[in-house]
Formats: structure tokens, C-alpha cells, sequence
């Protein structure tokens, strides 16, 4: 019988990660701070003291170095773990994750495989500023020999963790700093969730809110409220940004006719974009109301705690917009 | 401890083979066959023959641009090339079309090569961390011009690498010119090898035009790598003797009045073989004749291969 136990998102990860190490010689972890000090959040807490500093060490500050061996060494067979300290760093490494890991299989005929895993930490917490706060998820959903992951829960996070390292395709796998302490149940023992394949968080017949990473929690919260007007919203957590769960999604739409799309990202480029164009083509007459998008206001997060909370949505700016489209 | 003669004679005939293999391709473009944009190695072909001679199969390398050499010495079958050139599904990626710039042949340790140049340099670190990782005792090459030396990306891999101690020999072909402007207006130093000492590491300068020379240089860099020693910068000054690419105009070069012949790495090679008594003439001329029989028969498979079908354009992309 599956035991259920509580642990934090970072519990869930470092879980994960203790779990494929022992599983697959191939699995190694490199990064800024990953070895003995187990990385700034803690992710890799001990995992070098267990498995040694040829499995599990420090890299140089060089984030190009970081994604490009992470690359060198999966297209001759290993199965490299890489950090980004902070997802905001794909921006220096964009050529090696959009145009190496994601294309360098492609690019030479389907000949090699690239299974890398990038972790990045992202989103707001704790007045990171513009450059340690942002969701750059969407920019990469063009990135089509690549898969792009934001788990919502602790369960999520060690179940698709796991997938991503067994993946023979690249994977950036996107951990909201926010959810880090958070606990919820994971099961007990070897624990899989397939990449691509969306969570129905909660069933409903009024409105489809689809909500990625961060947000799937103000999106159940939103409902608690909502439920007690009346209207039952529906929840999805796509947990992937590639591939999209699209079906799930569209099923859903036709039933409800009505879509609320919510993630941490801006609006422009965020996910919710190509899902709102998506049900637009293929959905479009299953629609009641508008598609309403609820997201962080369009802009820069402030390096002020006090302004970065102004910036991101609420349960209750989720309330108004189904409440709207509900009308 | 010379060279042996074998070794002496199958540099120039590796030398031969990327000639006569570019040659072959600059007719099939002239012929309208091959729609690539190509990148013409002539003059520099003392680097690639050198350098690939002293790998063993099972090592690694990243090519550059004007790569037709180092992928001929390095083994990958001329038919997968040419495939390649044309289009044709011959080619080592099936049908992608992949020029020079994307040939593929993990089974003699190519594998692939950048489109944005500099890309390579953590890709080799990551490489050469595998076979730390494995405890082989494999080398990777990574071959960039003096242009590339200036990506971030070679700080980046060369400071990881020289701190791991990782067995990469990092061979630039400084020829000079990065597109069109010259090393002296990119950059201050005139030996690019001095960067070495930054990333603890030995730098040393060769010859590009002597292909003994450049084979004796790698050689001892691959052992060095080999032993656990660490990397090693070799800069080989060398000189394209035609356009970045095919229909260059080149207006910007200062040295166009210099005398090619007095430096060409295979007149050099063809004279010291028989004014050495190791080769004939006849015997230099019958390892043209090979290497051009060897081209054609590889162009007619090529060619004989069909076009892929509009599918294979979104094939590959996944696992």
C-alpha cells in the first residue's frame, strides 16, 4: 500500500534527486553552490556528502558552461542535472538552452539525444528585483525539441522531476521559489507523473480556470470563495508549459464555456497566451464569455517587498474575473 | 623522434582529400546541384589533416565552418558529406541538408557542430567532463577561428576546463580575418595563445602551413590530455587563400599581393616527401588521382540518393 507522507516542495525535489542519483550512474548534479552547501534554496541539501563530489560539485559562475557541458555530456549518454541559481539566468545561457539542448538532436538529423535536465528557481519572493523574479516559461514555447515543466505541488514536483531525468529529450524545469516551503502529500516509494499531461484540480461545470505553477493554490482558494456565490469553477494545472496538455484543456472549455487563464508571467508571451489563441481556433464557438487572462501587472518587479505584492495576482483578482465572465 | 614516413605521406594525402573534396563541392554549387553557402578551407588544410591525424577514433572533436577537412580525417564517410552538401538523403542527417555546418558521426566522435560559432566551446568542456566522469582516457578537439576566440563562451569553457583539469586541446585557426575584419582591429594581442596562461593552461604557436608540424604539436597535446594533464591551447597561424564564403568580394584584405604558392601547406608537404626521397612525383600524383576517384564514386552516391520527403523537415526534433 502506498504510504502518504508531508514533505516541502524542496523536500519533494531533493527527494527526486537523492532517488535518480542512486537509480542511474549516469545521473550526475552541476551548479553554482549545488555541492556541499546544497544550493541556495537547498534543493541538493546533502546529496554530495551521500553521493560524492564526482556525482554531485560546484561549477565555476559560468552559466553558458553550466547548460553547454550539460549538453556536451547528455549527447555522448549521461544524464547531467544542471542549476540555474535563478531561472532569471536563462537569459545568459539563452543559446545554449534554446538553440543547443533544444535543437542540437534536431539540427543533426535526429542522430543524438540531449537528456538534460535544467532546474531553474523562479518567480517572485522576497523582493528579488527585475532580474530575480521573473516566470520564463513562455519564452520558450517555441523551444520544439525541448519540454518546459512548472510544478504546482510537492507531489508534482518529485513525480515529474523524476520523468524529466528519464527523459531522453531536454527538460527546463521551473521550481517556484514561493512553493519551496510549502508541504503537501507525496506518496511513499517510486512515484512517476508523465510530462505533458494536465491535472484536474478541481471539477466543475461554470468556468475552466487554467492556472500554472504558483497560482494553482490562489486558483483553489479563488473557488472555495466562488462556490459559496454559486458558481463551480473547474481547475487545470497543464503542469507543463511543453509539451501542453491542449486536449485537457479543450475538453474542459467545451463543457464549461468559459475560460480564466492565470499564471505568475505577464501577460504578452506568457502561457496563457497560446492557450487563449488556441481555444480562440479550436473552441471558439463552445465560448460563453471573453477569455479573461489574470497575471502579474504588465512590468518589472520593483526590488521593494512592499511594491513586488502590488504587483502579483490575488485569489480575489481571480474571483473578480470569473465572477465577470460569469456575469 | 621524427615522424614516421607512413604518417608523412598519409598527411598529405589527407591534405589532398579536403582539396579535392572542396573542389567537388564548389563544382556541384557552380553546377547549381548544391545550394549551400560554403566556407572555403583552402590554404588551411595543414590544419585540419594534422590535427585529425593525431585523434584516435573514439576521441572527440567540434569542427568549425571550413570543416570538410577535419570531417574527411576524422572518418566520416565522404558520401554522408556530400549527402550532406546536396540535400540528398544520403547525407548523415537524412535529408536535412546540413551542409558542412551540421555533419554528424558519433562512431567517429563527431558530434555535430554549432550554427552560432562559439557554441561548441562548453558543449567540448561537457565532453571532456563525460570522459573524466567514465574514467576514459578520450580527448576531445575543439577547433575555432581567431574570430570565435572572442565569444564569452571560451572564457566560460577554457576556466572550467583548465580548473578540472579536462583532457580538451583547444586548436584556433587564426588565419586572421573574422569575416572582415582583421585580428588587429578585434583584438590587442597578436598571439592569441597568450590567453592560455589566463586558464592555467600551456599556449603554443605552430605553423598552420606545415602539416608536420601541426600533427607533431596535437600529438603531444593528445598525450598530455591522455595522461591526465589537462588541456592545452595550440594557436596555428594560418591564412584562407579564398573568401569567408564563396563570393566574398574581399576588399578588406591587406594581404592579397602575397605569394600562396610559397605557403601552400600541400606544395609544401608534395616537396618535402620527394625531395626527401619518400614519394615520387608519380606516387604524389597517384594519391590525387585516389582521392579523386574516392570524391566521385562518393558524389554519385550522393546524388543517386533521392530527396527526402516535405515530413523529414519535422522529424528528429524529439526523442
Amino acid at each position: 500500500m502506498t504510504e502518504i507522507r508531508q514533505l516541502t516542495f524542496v523536500q519533494a525535489i531533493n527527494e527526486a534527486l537523492a532517488e535518480e542519483l542512486e537509480r542511474d550512474e549516469n545521473v550526475f548534479i552541476m551548479g553554482e553552490d549545488v555541492g556541499s552547501f546544497g544550493g541556495v534554496f537547498g534543493a541538493t541539501k546533502g546529496l554530495q556528502q551521500t553521493f560524492g563530489s564526482r556525482r554531485v560539485f560546484d561549477t565555476p559562475l559560468s552559466e553558458t558552461l553550466i547548460v553547454g557541458a550539460g549538453v556536451g555530456a547528455a549527447i555522448v549518454g549521461l544524464r547531467p542535472v544542471v542549476e540555474l541559481q535563478y531561472s532569471d539566468f536563462v537569459g545568459i545561457a539563452m543559446d545554449e538552452i534554446y538553440n543547443k539542448a533544444a535543437k542540437w538532436r534536431y539540427m543533426h538529423g535526429g542522430v543524438l539525444s540531449v537528456p538534460l535536465v535544467i532546474r531553474a528557481p523562479e518567480g517572485a519572493k522576497g523582493g528579488g528585483g527585475a532580474e530575480h523574479s521573473q516566470s520564463p516559461g513562455g519564452m520558450f514555447q517555441s523551444a520544439f525539441g525541448m519540454y518546459v515543466v512548472m510544478p504546482s505541488n510537492p507531489a508534482d514536483a518529485k513525480g515529474l522531476l523524476k520523468s524529466a531525468i528519464r527523459s531522453d529529450n531536454p527538460v527546463l524545469f521551473l521550481e517556484h521559489k514561493a512553493l519551496y516551503s510549502k508541504s503537501g502529500p507525496v506518496p511513499n516509494g517510486e512515484h512517476l507523473v508523465p510530462l505533458g499531461r494536465a491535472a484536474t484540480v478541481r471539477t466543475g461545470k461554470d468556468v475552466t480556470i487554467v492556472a500554472w505553477g504558483s497560482m494553482v493554490s490562489r486558483a483553489i482558494q479563488a473557488a472555495s470563495t466562488l462556490a459559496e456565490q454559486g458558481i463551480d469553477s473547474e481547475i487545470i494545472d497543464p503542469r507543463c508549459i511543453r509539451p501542453l496538455d491542449s486536449e485537457a484543456i479543450l475538453e474542459s472549455v467545451r463543457r464549461t464555456g468559459r475560460l480564466v487563464l492565470v499564471h505568475e508571467a505577464p501577460r504578452p508571451g506568457g502561457p496563457g497566451a497560446e492557450v487563449a489563441a488556441l481555444v480562440a481556433e479550436h473552441a471558439l464557438d463552445s465560448l460563453l464569455a471573453p477569455i479573461l487572462r489574470v497575471t502579474t501587472a504588465d512590468g518589472y518587479f520593483p526590488q521593494s517587498v512592499y511594491l513586488e505584492k502590488f504587483m502579483l495576482p490575488t485569489a480575489l483578482d481571480i474571483v473578480n474575473a470569473v465572477e465577470k465572465v460569469c456575469r | 623522434m621524427g615522424i614516421p614516413n607512413q604518417i608523412r605521406i598519409e598527411l598529405f594525402r589527407q591534405m589532398i582529400r579536403a582539396q579535392v573534396a572542396e573542389n567537388s563541392i564548389l563544382r556541384l554549387i557552380d553546377a547549381g546541384k548544391a545550394q549551400v553557402l560554403y566556407h572555403s578551407a583552402r590554404g588551411q588544410e595543414a590544419v585540419s589533416a594534422g590535427a585529425m591525424l593525431a585523434l584516435r577514433n573514439d576521441d572527440s572533436m567540434f569542427y568549425g565552418h571550413r570543416g570538410v577537412g577535419h570531417l574527411l580525417t576524422k572518418g566520416v564517410n565522404p558520401t554522408l558529406i556530400f549527402g550532406d552538401i546536396l540535400g540528398t538523403t544520403a547525407g548523415s542527417t537524412g535529408g536535412l541538408g546540413a551542409g558542412i555546418v551540421h555533419v554528424v558521426d558519433p562512431s567517429v566522435g563527431v558530434l555535430g557542430q554549432s550554427g552560432t560559432v562559439g557554441g561548441t566551446f562548453p558543449l567540448a568542456a561537457g565532453v571532456a567532463l563525460a570522459a573524466h566522469y567514465r574514467g576514459t582516457d578520450q580527448v576531445v578537439l575543439c577547433m575555432f577561428g581567431d574570430g570565435t576566440a572572442n565569444r564569452g563562451t571560451f572564457h566560460e569553457a577554457a576556466n572550467a576546463v583548465g580548473a578540472w583539469g579536462l583532457p580538451v586541446i583547444w586548436l584556433c585557426e587564426n588565419n586572421g580575418y573574422a569575416v572582415s575584419v582583421s585580428q588587429s582591429e578585434s583584438t590587442p594581442i597578436t598571439d592569441l595563445s597568450i590567453r592560455a596562461a589566463g586558464y592555467g593552461m600551456p599556449g603554443v604557436i605552430v605553423d598552420g602551413q606545415d602539416v608536420e608540424l601541426v600533427y607533431a604539436e596535437v600529438l603531444s597535446a593528445v598525450e598530455r590530455a591522455r595522461q591526465g594533464l589537462g588541456p592545452t591551447f595550440i594557436e596555428a597561424k594560418t591564412i584562407r587563400f579564398r573568401g569567408h564564403f564563396e563570393g566574398d568580394p574581399q576588399n578588406y584584405r591587406t594581404d592579397s599581393d602575397r605569394d600562396f604558392d610559397a605557403i601552400d601547406p600541400i606544395v609544401k608537404q608534395r616537396a618535402k616527401l620527394i625531395s626527401e626521397g619518400i614519394c615520387t612525383l608519380e606516387a604524389t600524383q597517384q594519391i590525387v588521382d585516389e582521392c579523386e576517384s574516392e570524391m566521385e564514386l562518393a558524389i554519385e552516391a550522393a546524388l543517386a540518393a533521392p530527396l527526402p520527403s516535405v515530413a523529414r523537415a519535422f522529424e528528429g526534433v524529439l526523442s
